[in-house]
């Protein structure tokens, strides 16, 4: 019961903190190069929205969504430029595969490495693909799972963000 | 209850702090997984005296600039069958208080960690497969320069719903030398990891090791196209019931090199260990109290077929290898046609040591191999097409501890998905698998109608028509809004990974209904 009383303390501590304009987790993320990146800096990105994809290298959903927003790249950029980063949750079993896989796919994404699942569980997700557009710090939108013809949803709410 | 009022005092909090909207954020999930049984003669499953199994995660977060805390409140009602613990009741099993600066963390309660890529400690979560190692207790991170990064961590592993019964302590120091010097064109990371367990010891046996130490050391040299990364782990002396208490030192050699270039990207991992099984508690045997993580160095695969013949690292003892080799043929070009077309290989082979004592002796005992290929090619706007071959060897006697034949297959896979309209989607998947031995054959189809981005419906079979004629068919569907998804299906399932819905989970071996939910919400 002490262990408790002491974490209540803290969350009633933590309420008389002043406001924070950054709602991103403060979690680490590495990059294909092995640089370590805290994700909360993707909050610095002006007013340019970032997508953020969730995902492994055995799912096949994932890569259909990834290959077909890879696809119209190109092309939406014109419409509504955006960031796009591709975060892989592949554990140690797959991780060494993510570097040759993407470049075996010539995606034109960002990628980083979430090995232990540190972010996927800092962002609450329960399964791969969950796809997020990020704005000024602030998730705007967000979806689990992946059929052919979500990019649609995703592209609408991009533009009208 | 104590824990019930605990929660629903979490919640009265920060509703009132939403209330004030001073800027924190509420972040959450809930995770629901429940099975209502049917009595299934044909593949042996017996009906739980209970005829329901639920698993219920709910996560809660709170974050306010610097300070994050959280919950985790499991409900087992009782657990799913094929879980691998029984469990029925429910607990606040994981709660944590978190301080966080640029350089320097400090977290209390319980936290996951991984040092290196896990071979000497990794305390981790995977719901589906019913594994949580978390650690409960302190994990300090400081990076004192820009280029050293130190962790320290104290704490006692989580047991289902108990703590194992020792105390883990372990220290990692990463140096990035890039950072000291920042014109160089290669990254080069050095690692160091310390973990010490300590297990009271009351028997009789003299100078018994209560204490068990493991170092890791690891470099890892990263370039434009080509990357290299080492590991080598050493474990000391570790007698207890998962390895017959064997007194001999662990060891691991890990080395994986990647090439990239334009469209292709090649990797080549080489892995050697011997007594390897590292736990929290002497007595714990099967998957259960591993401190570190050693995985199978093979292709996940995602189809029903190709996970039926599925390795298994063996810890004891094990020596072999993978290869990958990923191709884009860009649109336009000869292989690639108008849309552009993918290639992959994948090769991946282990066998036993030929001396226990030496990590690099081959023997001609072979444990497991897979070679697959795969090509993906999109056809026309509509229409495109996924085909897959994939030959196996599975030695049985090491991989089930069965006296059984080695079985050899070989699967094929069609997998099509037809896009007959701007949100609506037809896919359909072949699969088959052939060998002599084991069960023989086996076939399956799949067909998913999909109306992105709310609902899919799906239909599928798996059959034995080799030994045992068993059906395994399955009826469901799904709704999905934006980060709360809803699943229900009927039928018999095998367990293991299974893409269906747009999502990729793995299930366990049941027959009847499955409900799924997933949320998560964020304020």
């Amino acid at each position: 019961m002490m262990k408790k009383n002491y974490l209540l303390a803290a969350l009633l501590f933590s309420v008389y903190f002043t406001s924070a304009q950054n709602f991103l987790p403060d979690v680490n993320i590495k990059s294909l190069s092995g640089k370590t990146v805290s994700f909360a800096s993707f909050a610095n990105n002006n007013d340019t929205a970032i997508i953020v994809s969730l995902w492994a290298t055995w799912c096949i959903p994932c890569i259909l969504e990834l290959e077909t927003i890879s696809e119209q790249y190109e092309e939406k950029q014109k419409e509504t430029p955006f960031k796009f980063i591709a975060i892989s949750i592949d554990d140690a079993r797959t991780s060494q595969r993510v570097k040759p896989f993407v470049r075996g796919k010539g995606w034109p994404f960002e990628i980083y490495l979430d090995t232990n699942s540190d972010l996927k569980r800092a962002l609450n997700i329960n399964d791969v693909p969950h796809i997020l557009i990020i704005k000024k710090g602030e998730i705007i939108y967000q979806h689990n799972g992946y059929v052919a013809g979500n990019e649609e949803e995703l592209f609408e709410k991009l533009k009208s963000n | 209850m104590k824990q019930l009022y605990f929660l629903s005092l979490i919640l009265i909090i920060n509703t009132i702090v939403l209330g004030q909207n001073n800027g924190g954020v509420f972040s959450g999930s809930f995770d629901s997984y429940n099975q209502l049984y049917r009595k299934d003669i044909k593949i042996g499953a017996i009906l739980p005296q209970d005829k329901v199994g639920s698993n219920n995660y709910l996560k809660l977060d709170y974050k306010q600039k610097k300070f994050s805390g959280g919950v985790q409140f499991e409900a087992y009602l009782p657990s799913v069958q094929g879980f691998p613990f029984i469990a029925n009741g429910n607990k606040i099993a994981n709660k944590y208080f978190k301080y966080t600066t640029s350089n320097f963390s400090l977290q209390v309660g319980d936290f996951y960690e991984q040092f290196g890529s896990g071979l000497v400690f990794r305390a981790w979560e995977s719901r589906q497969i019913g594994i949580n190692t978390a650690l409960e207790g302190v994990n300090l991170q400081v990076a004192p320069f820009p280029f050293l990064n130190v962790k320290a961590i104290y704490g006692r592993q989580r047991k289902n719903f108990e703590y194992a019964n020792s105390n883990i302590r372990a220290i990692d120091a990463e140096i990035d030398f890039s950072k000291l010097n920042m014109s160089a064109k290669t990254r080069t990371v050095i690692g160091f990891s310390f973990v010490s367990r300590y297990q009271q010891y009351t028997g009789p046996i003299q100078n018994f090791p209560a204490t068990v130490n493991a170092t890791s050391t690891r470099l890892d040299i990263g370039g434009a196209t080509t990357s290299v990364s080492l590991e080598m782990v050493n474990k000391k002396s570790d007698p207890h019931d998962a390895n017959n208490f064997d007194k001999k030192n662990g060891k691991t050699f890990l080395a994986n090199l990647t090439f990239s270039k334009n469209n292709l990207g090649a990797t080549a991992t080489f892995r050697s260990l011997k007594n390897m099984s590292y736990r929290s508690e002497r007595e714990a045997v099967g998957s259960v109290g591993f401190m570190n993580f050693v995985p199978a160095l093979t292709k996940q695969h995602d189809y029903l077929i190709t996970n039926i013949y599925v390795y298994n690292a063996q810890r004891k003892g094990e020596i072999g290898g993978q290869t990958d080799w990923f191709y884009y043929a860009p649109k336009g070009s000869v292989l690639g046609g108008k849309y552009g077309s993918n290639f992959s290989l994948n090769y991946a082979s282990y066998s036993g040591l030929k001396n226990e004592n030496n990590i690099f002796s081959f023997s001609n005992d072979n444990y497991f191999h897979d070679l697959n290929l795969e090509w993906k090619k999109k056809l026309n706007e509509k229409l495109s097409i996924i085909l897959l071959y994939q030959n196996v060897f599975y030695n049985r006697l090491v991989i089930e501890g069965e006296p059984l034949p080695d079985v050899k297959s070989n699967a094929f896979v069609i997998n099509t998905v037809y896009k007959y309209a701007k949100k609506k989607t037809f896919r359909f998947e072949l699969q088959h698998l052939s060998t002599k031995q084991d069960k023989g054959n086996w076939a399956a189809v799949l067909t998913e109608f999909s109306f992105a981005p709310k609902f899919t419906f799906y239909l599928s079979d798996l059959y034995n028509y080799g030994v045992t004629d068993i059906h395994y068919p399955t009826v469901g569907g799904s709704y999905t809004k934006s980060g709360t998804r809803f699943g229900l299906s009927y039928g018999r399932q095998r367990a293991g990974l299974f893409c269906v819905g747009g999502v990729c989970r793995f299930v366990p071996a049941s027959s009847g209904f499955t409900a799924t939910l997933t949320t998560t919400f964020h304020k």
